[in-house]
């Protein structure tokens, strides 16, 4: 099977300056999220897939295609929503989505209908005729939306897609994302500080810290192993204490003021763990039964520097 | 993705081929410039000139009108060289003022918002867009410049019969090659200068004072320095040497108004050096993204 995106040893400089230091990954998953902080080469990696900048070494293939060499049949796959404004103020809804079909190689008509199709689609139905200088920001990310899938692609990249929306915009504009997930066979490359908006909607995550690959996880399985986890704060544990869990086959990890995470074998029950604990005279003040978030992924992939190959 | 349906599906339709998507951006163009009134008004006023012209071929071709107008010198009305310089000039003046209402808001509009992404996301490349804008402008300046022109051959050529095509028939290319030359540097420069400038008035300044202001500092730097190579800054005069030449005219007119004349090498060079200047600009400006050097 084609991967969906692989890097290999892509390095990318702009002025002088090296943005990304030779990412090396294969991600497979249909849905991929791309999470790091400000600054970490997010919107360089998706500029590089879309073929904007050139890579200084190595090279960045989408559905087996290469970025740089073969830019427009890759661009013919793709439908981009960026981060910043991007519209024509003076032109209508419609007609600007309409425009955009074309340039992407819909006949006329059939742009025409698909673009009424996919205002509608999106939520801005009664808004198709107004100028997009005059839409709000919400509806202005909606109209990016509407034009990046009004011709069909393939794949999907989308940039901040949440950026400027109030919590019910954000939830229909990720209803509408998962939808057009579930509905077709389109891959999707979302970028965005939002943990959640990642989590919501993707399978797998590239997460980035100063243009390296921080980790690559695999959330689908992340989920499958129901790592399950017991987040105890105690007074008086010592290593006696966790060495007892371990003989009862957990796994633990010992943090600063007495914190410790306990991952349980689904034979272990919790009321075991307070036995262990009354035993050995240590309180537990208290207990968080979960699993794994992606903010525990992502926090401890920013903690690790230098990972040998990037996974968890 | 039906809109009863309000279900996304692909697109699984036929596609244009990829060579003619330029021609969106010309198509689009073209329907937003027309809205305009005022538009319309200066493209009708600027073909008017032709309708002079077109009159004068018919009294030069009608011994009774010219008897009804009783001139004296029967000479006055004779459609050779000098007349369609005449006209050339004349509509190459009109493609200026059409290009300083028309080229400003080509690309600003695009950039004012970020469109360009968008543009470039798609299997578009930035010699596409150049092309599609340039056509815009291509289309436009043609109507009131070759067209009419040779519109104006072929209605002497009908009247005047007697072989005249024959022995003037050199005059078409000329004709077509003069205004293409005017053309594409006209474009060119608005282009450049919209890519830069987002507001029109400005714009529209910056492209008069292109043509005005290089013509002076032309003039002062022959005064200072007692040269003639000053005038290569004067586009218009650049452009009338090169048509003067190509109707096998130049020497003649322009003499006659005491310049020597620079070289038509050195001429030819100044407007290859503004047209590539201008696609320096273009290729600067037209990015989907900036880079922040340091």
């Amino acid at each position: 099977m084609t991967p969906t995106i692989e890097l290999n040893g892509l390095e990318v400089q702009l002025g002088g300056r090296t943005i990304l230091h030779g990412l090396t990954g294969v991600l497979n998953s249909r849905a991929i999220g791309l999470l790091g902080p400000n600054g970490a080469g997010k919107s360089t990696l998706i500029n590089t897939l879309l073929g904007f900048h050139t890579p200084s070494k190595g090279s960045a293939r989408v559905l087996g295609i290469d970025s740089h060499t073969s830019g427009k049949a890759l661009r013919s796959l793709v439908g981009y929503m960026p981060e910043n404004d991007a519209f024509i103020s003076k032109m209508s809804g419609v007609r600007f989505v309409r425009y955009m079909a074309e340039i992407s190689g819909l006949p006329s008509e059939q742009a025409m209908e698909r673009a009424h199709e996919a205002f509608v689609y999106v939520g801005l139905g009664e808004a198709r005729y107004r100028p997009v200088g005059t839409y709000s920001l919400g509806m202005k990310q909606l109209a990016k939306l509407a034009q990046a899938i009004a011709h069909g692609p393939k794949v999907l990249i989308l940039d901040e897609p949440t950026n400027g929306m109030d919590p019910p915009a954000r939830k229909r504009l990720i209803e509408l994302i998962r939808e057009i997930r579930e509905a077709s066979d389109i891959c999707l490359l979302l970028s965005s500080h939002l943990l959640r908006d990642v989590e919501e909607t993707c399978d797998e995550v590239l997460i980035l810290r100063n243009g390296q690959i921080a980790s690559i996880c695999n959330l689908v399985e992340e989920r499958r192993a129901n790592r399950k986890f017991l987040e105890l704060e105690t007074i008086g544990a010592e290593t006696t204490f966790t060495s007892a869990l371990e003989s009862l086959g957990c796994e633990c990890a010992v943090f600063s003021s007495g914190r410790i995470k306990v991952v349980m074998p689904d034979s272990v029950e919790i009321r075991e763990v307070f036995k262990v604990a009354a035993d050995r005279g240590v309180q537990i003040r208290r207990m968080n039964h979960r699993r794994d978030s992606l903010e525990d992924i992502f926090l401890n992939a920013m903690e690790q520097t230098g990972a040998a190959d990037g996974r968890l | 993705m039906a809109v009863y349906k309000r279900r996304y599906n692909s697109y699984t339709g036929s596609l244009t081929p990829q060579w003619s998507r330029f021609f969106v951006l010309t198509r689009f163009a073209f329907a937003d410039l027309f809205k305009s009134r005022f538009f319309v008004l200066l493209l009708i006023f600027c073909i008017i000139p032709c309708l002079f012209f077109a009159g004068f071929i018919f009294v030069a071709n009608n011994k009774t009108m010219q008897l009804l107008l009783q001139l004296r010198e029967m000479n006055f009305f004779t459609v050779e060289n000098q007349y369609f310089i005449n006209v050339v000039i004349a509509q190459a003046q009109a493609a200026f003022l059409l290009n300083c209402w028309v080229g400003p808001i080509l690309i600003s509009g695009d950039l004012t918002n970020g469109a360009l992404p968008l543009f470039l996301s798609r299997p578009f490349s930035r010699a596409d867009y150049v092309l599609g804008k340039l056509s815009v402008l291509g289309i436009l300046l043609s109507a009131i410049t070759w067209i009419p022109c040779l519109l104006l051959f072929s209605l002497q050529a009908g009247l005047a019969r007697d072989g005249w095509i024959w022995s003037h028939l050199w005059m078409v290319v000329p004709i077509i090659f003069c205004s293409a030359i005017w053309i594409l540097m006209l474009s060119l420069i608005s282009l450049a200068v919209s890519a830069w400038i987002k507001l029109r008035i400005v714009a529209t300044g910056i492209i008069f004072v292109t043509f005005f202001i290089p013509a002076g500092l032309g003039e002062m730097f022959n005064a200072i320095m007692g040269t003639i190579w000053g005038r290569l800054l004067n586009f218009t005069y650049v452009f009338r040497l090169i048509v003067g030449h190509a109707f096998r005219e130049g020497a003649v007119r322009l003499s006659r108004r005491g310049w020597e004349e620079i070289p038509i090498p050195a001429a030819w060079g100044a407007l290859i050096f503004v047209c590539l200047l201008s696609l320096v600009i273009l290729n600067a400006r037209l990015r989907a993204r900036e880079t922040v050097r340091g």
